[in-house]
């Protein structure tokens, strides 16, 4: 049961952490 | 009545069943519907389906491409409030499943409007079938969310609806990823690109609809004991939604949710020419991206946020938070434009964005608080009609008043001083409408039996 939870979590953090690091690498810009 | 895998009795989940699975099924939805937020970086490319490299003779022009979104989110708010009371009656398998076929079917579609160069084939398909989508898809595990985390509805609520705000994260790069992917000196990738979001997203809204289940009819938290002392405006009673919204506390709310999403609304979408504006000189174009990009994420954090705070100073207060620090940060945006400080001028705008989230975010739990769990998605579809309104008022109002001001003379970059006023004016009647919020006359609660697990009275 734990393990599904776990796999359910990661499908959905790991397309959302993506989206997150994409937009901070551009917000980066923004105070260089 | 529907049977098998997607009737709501297969969805009842067994005993010792964890509740924080059911988070992420909702997520799977939000973060592909929430891609809507991020149509705009087909925008230019749509207008130049003929061309490539630039619009040529019978492509599409820009304002016409800028009518599949607003098309959508029309749509959005329409079928919310068209098809909450049978999301509600099926449940949230079912509707999640039919909200994965609108919204991966209007990219199939918009998909082949594209290739045979019909914009109206566009329309129907993101706008029309892909906005339909949207809105089921929006409502469908608000309900269920709420009877799983009776302790923490915020929370659970805002962990959903942040999904929405991230899916615009995701979105965006990914878009631009496949466009160049499938670019070639003939195609602009784009037909081949809305094929592929279809598939993917069809196929990651499937695993919200395998995992998502509901709570018993007798399941309650282990070890929660409701209140026994009920809070202000947080009611045990129910009110069904035909009724509550003919009582003054919908159309209350109904002001708090348009007045927050106008004032955000309106400067998210004019938030790159507004920094380039006042920051003349000082911010390029694609710094103001940059901006835009932190925007969104202060707009998906804020979700989660201040919707879990919320379950610990109250609902109202968190709104009265909104509007009065709202208030004070856009009487404060002039000045920083005045005194060309960006990082304060930066820092402020992602404060009011953060709270734009937050309003959308915790108000499922308000309506909880005050109409009670029966019937509380269907009542939540019928308020998303405030965001229809607030996502046409808003930008009408900063355009139209930015280029009344430059019009008669005033520079650029001091042409949004009065909207930001205004929006303080908007940010003032969503505070009373808050202020003047209290518990739901007695008259008119529910009293029919109510199956817990299902919503549907007996």
């Amino acid at each position: 049961m734990k393990g599904r939870i776990g796999i359910i979590w990661l499908l959905v953090a790991i397309p959302l952490l993506w989206g997150v690091f994409k937009t901070l690498q551009n917000a980066l810009k923004l105070f260089q | 009545m529907t049977t098998g895998f997607f009737a709501r009795e297969s969805t009842v989940a067994p005993p010792g069943f964890n509740r924080f699975q059911v988070p992420p099924a909702a997520l799977a939805v939000h973060l592909c519907i929430g891609q809507a937020y991020a149509f705009s970086t087909f925008n230019l490319p749509l207008t130049k389906l003929l061309g490539i490299t630039q619009s040529a003779p019978g492509d599409w022009s820009l304002k016409d491409v800028g009518w599949i979104f607003s098309i959508a989110i029309l749509f959005l708010g329409s079928s919310a409030a068209l098809f909450g009371r049978w999301v509600e009656r099926v449940g949230p398998r079912l509707s999640m499943f039919v909200s994965a076929l609108c919204f991966g079917g209007g990219f199939l579609l918009a998909a082949a409007g594209i290739y045979l160069h019909q914009l109206w084939i566009v329309y129907l398909g993101y706008g029309v079938l892909g906005g339909c989508g949207l809105g089921i898809g929006y409502i469908s595990p608000v309900s269920t969310l709420i009877k799983w985390f009776p302790d923490k509805p915020g929370m659970a609520t805002g962990m959903a609806i942040m999904g929405f705000g991230g899916g615009a994260l995701i979105g965006a790069p990914l878009s631009v990823l496949l466009m160049k992917h499938f670019a070639t000196p003939t195609s602009s990738g784009v037909f081949e690109t809305f094929v592929t979001m279809g598939v993917i997203y069809f196929v990651f809204m499937m695993i919200g609809v395998f995992s998502i289940r509901v709570p018993s009819a007798d399941w309650k938290p282990a070890g929660w004991v409701p209140a026994a002392h009920a809070k202000p405006l947080v009611t045990t009673a129910n009110v069904s939604v035909d009724v509550a919204w003919k009582t003054p506390q919908f159309w209350l709310l109904w002001g708090v949710l348009c007045m927050n999403v106008t004032a955000g609304i309106g400067v998210l979408g004019q938030a790159s020419p507004m920094i380039q504006e006042m920051f003349s000189g000082k911010v390029t174009p694609v710094v103001a991206a940059s901006f835009v990009g932190l925007l969104s994420l202060f707009n998906m954090g804020g979700r989660f946020i201040w919707a879990s705070t919320s379950d610990y100073i109250g609902r109202r207060n968190t709104y009265m938070i909104f509007f009065l620090l709202g208030m004070a940060l856009y009487a404060s945006i002039p000045t920083l434009g005045h005194n060309q400080s960006l990082p304060l001028f930066v820092t402020a705008f992602c404060i009011i964005l953060s709270m734009y989230g937050g309003g959308f975010a915790t108000i499922p739990a308000y309506l909880r608080d005050v109409f009670g769990t029966y019937q509380v998605g269907a009542i939540h579809g019928r308020l998303l009609t405030a965001w229809s309104v607030a996502g046409v008022l808003g930008p009408v109002l900063v355009n139209y008043i930015r280029q009344a001001q430059i019009d008669s003379g005033v520079p650029k970059a001091q042409a949004y001083s009065i909207t930001m006023y205004i929006m303080c004016g908007l940010l003032l009647i969503g505070f009373i409408c808050n202020f003047a919020m209290r518990a739901v006359d007695p008259k008119y609660h529910y009293k029919g039996a109510i199956g817990a697990s299902d919503g549907s009275a007996h």
